[in-house]
């Protein structure tokens, strides 16, 4: 018995200090006139990084774990792999740490938003499947991640992240129901790093360079 | 990744998934979506009989990428278990679970619907009951359930537990589309019965019955406490109740020592170990005991 509460205080410890850090960097995005997603804070100087389909046409509204509510500024957008890229005004922010590799089938993995509104709710699962999906746009196939953690309205732009903490993905999609499909890491961290290579290395998000908004 | 406890939890369910998902392969059987199978000897391959719309033209794609050419082998309905046999041998044999399965234990349930590669989803064990009429004619002693999501295309694979060994076979083809696990001692038992056979055999005696209240007076002769008993209304000509002079109007009580009140009961005691041998069956004749040796036959599939 004593071994066993041990157990299950270690296994508490773990899990505690993995959704601490996760729920600091979560944020709300607010795009749309109606209903919210979730984001991340990519970088400690503001970048956050959600799902395209969150942001809508009015000026997103970014809400940190702290209730500061600050206007974001869209950096850049891909539909194909529905990411956008937002900056914010604020510094020392607490970021995520993604992924090296795709997660393994039967992985556990966490999701982390907002469903139905609820804020900074967590489901977990495994990663199910690494199904292939065609795009419509120029790159052709993509791995995805498919989970069973149940995913809800408001989990869109939020983290899937693997048991060390780390971000194997993007909460994107439910389908059928009970079938929740995030985008991978990488793709996350090739959007970012090449939307920033457009607008130059010097990353200075109090100054808006017009080239880089879409 | 840094480690602790979750990671290696973690790390031990992937393990498990990609150990048992060596030996779940794909079966294609059907015009719709494929299903699931496991892999029961070298060249033979255990999945759900509901997925096997054909007896040609079977392939079946391995967890390594070949895609092997099948035959139907034998079939069993009521349980909804079909084997195949390979046109060459592949590897990686699933390894049955030693323990039955615990309620609240963890498990995987894995599918390989489509040629992307293996699936799963985690659950644990929710339920184990049993018996359920399966409406096939079929009995399944007991099932499990569990709380895991059994996406489509996952019927004839594996639920495993923590360390990838085989729980059960996972089928939605036998509780009108409910999924539902086949413990893996019942899914050998039938495995082991169509490689050697082609078919399960099950007991037969050749009487019709129908369930009947025992009058009190009745009861205090049988010196037991049981209401309600099998009264036979058709005997089959030449049939092992035939031969042993088992007649229209006795009422049957029991088998082998223990009482039967429906025929389901009946049913569960008439399994093949009970093939040929002479089994004591207890009547009410005339309201009187009686026990007559019935040589149980083989029921023709």
């Amino acid at each position: 018995m004593k071994d066993f509460l041990n157990f299950s205080g270690t296994l508490r410890g773990a899990l505690d200090e993995l959704v601490q850090r996760i729920q600091s960097s979560l944020v709300v995005v607010r795009g749309h006139r109606f209903g919210a997603g979730a984001g991340i804070i990519w970088d400690s100087s503001g970048l956050i990084l959600t799902n395209h389909h969150v942001i809508g046409k009015h000026t997103p509204v970014v809400l940190l774990q702290d209730d500061r509510e600050l206007e974001a500024r869209l950096v850049a957008q891909d539909e194909e792999v529905d990411l956008a890229l937002l900056a914010v005004e604020a510094a020392d922010l607490a970021s995520v740490q993604p992924a090296p590799s795709l997660p393994r089938v039967g992985e556990m993995v966490f999701a982390f938003g907002h469903p139905w509104g609820q804020r900074g709710y967590v489901s977990s699962g495994i990663v199910s499947a690494l199904p292939t999906a065609q795009t419509r746009g120029t790159r052709g196939s993509l791995t995805l991640i498919r989970t069973d953690a149940p995913l809800a309205p408001g989990n869109s732009g939020g983290p899937l992240v693997n048991g060390a903490g780390e971000v194997v993905g993007i909460n994107a999609m439910i389908v059928g129901g009970d079938q929740s499909i995030a985008i991978p890491v990488s793709l996350a961290r090739e959007f970012v790093q090449n939307a920033l290579s457009a607008r130059g290395p010097a990353h200075t998000p109090d100054r808006p360079d017009p080239k880089g908004v879409i | 990744m840094a480690k602790n406890v979750l990671v290696e939890l973690s790390e031990a369910l992937a393990s498990a998934a990609e150990q048992a998902g060596a030996a779940t392969v794909l079966v294609n059987a059907r015009r719709r979506l494929p299903g699931s199978g496991i892999v029961y000897g070298a060249d033979l391959i255990l999945t759900a009989d509901h997925i096997v719309e054909r007896e040609e033209d079977i392939t079946v794609l391995a967890a390594d990428g070949t895609e092997i050419a099948a035959k139907l082998a034998g079939r069993d309905p009521g349980s909804d278990l079909a084997l195949l046999r390979l046109e060459k041998a592949t590897s990686a044999t699933a390894e049955p679970a030693s323990e039955p399965a615990r309620i609240g234990q963890i498990a995987l349930v894995l599918g390989r619907p489509s040629a992307e590669g293996l699936q799963a989803s985690l659950g644990v064990v929710s339920a184990i009951a049993g018996p359920v009429r399966t409406g096939r004619g079929g009995m399944l002693e007991r099932y499990i359930r569990t709380d895991a999501i059994s996406y489509p295309g996952f019927s004839g694979g594996p639920l495993v537990d923590a360390s990838g060994k085989v729980l059960g076979i996972n089928t939605s083809g036998l509780a009108r589309g409910m999924p539902l696990t086949i413990p893996a001692d019942l899914a050998w038992q039938v495995a082991d019965s169509l490689a050697a056979h082609g078919h399960v055999l099950r007991g037969y005696l050749g009487i019709r019955s129908q369930p009947v209240e025992i009058p009190a007076a009745a009861q205090k002769a049988l010196k037991r406490e049981q209401e309600v008993g099998l009264l036979i209304v058709g005997v089959e000509a030449d049939s092992p109740a035939f031969t042993a002079d088992l007649m229209v109007g006795d009422i049957l009580v029991g088998i082998a020592g223990s009482p039967v009140t429906n025929s389901d009961e009946l049913y569960s005691h008439l399994n093949e170990e009970r093939i040929g041998k002479a089994t004591p069956i207890e009547l009410l004749r005339a309201g009187q005991p009686k026990t007559v040796k019935v040589t149980v036959g083989e029921r023709k599939p």
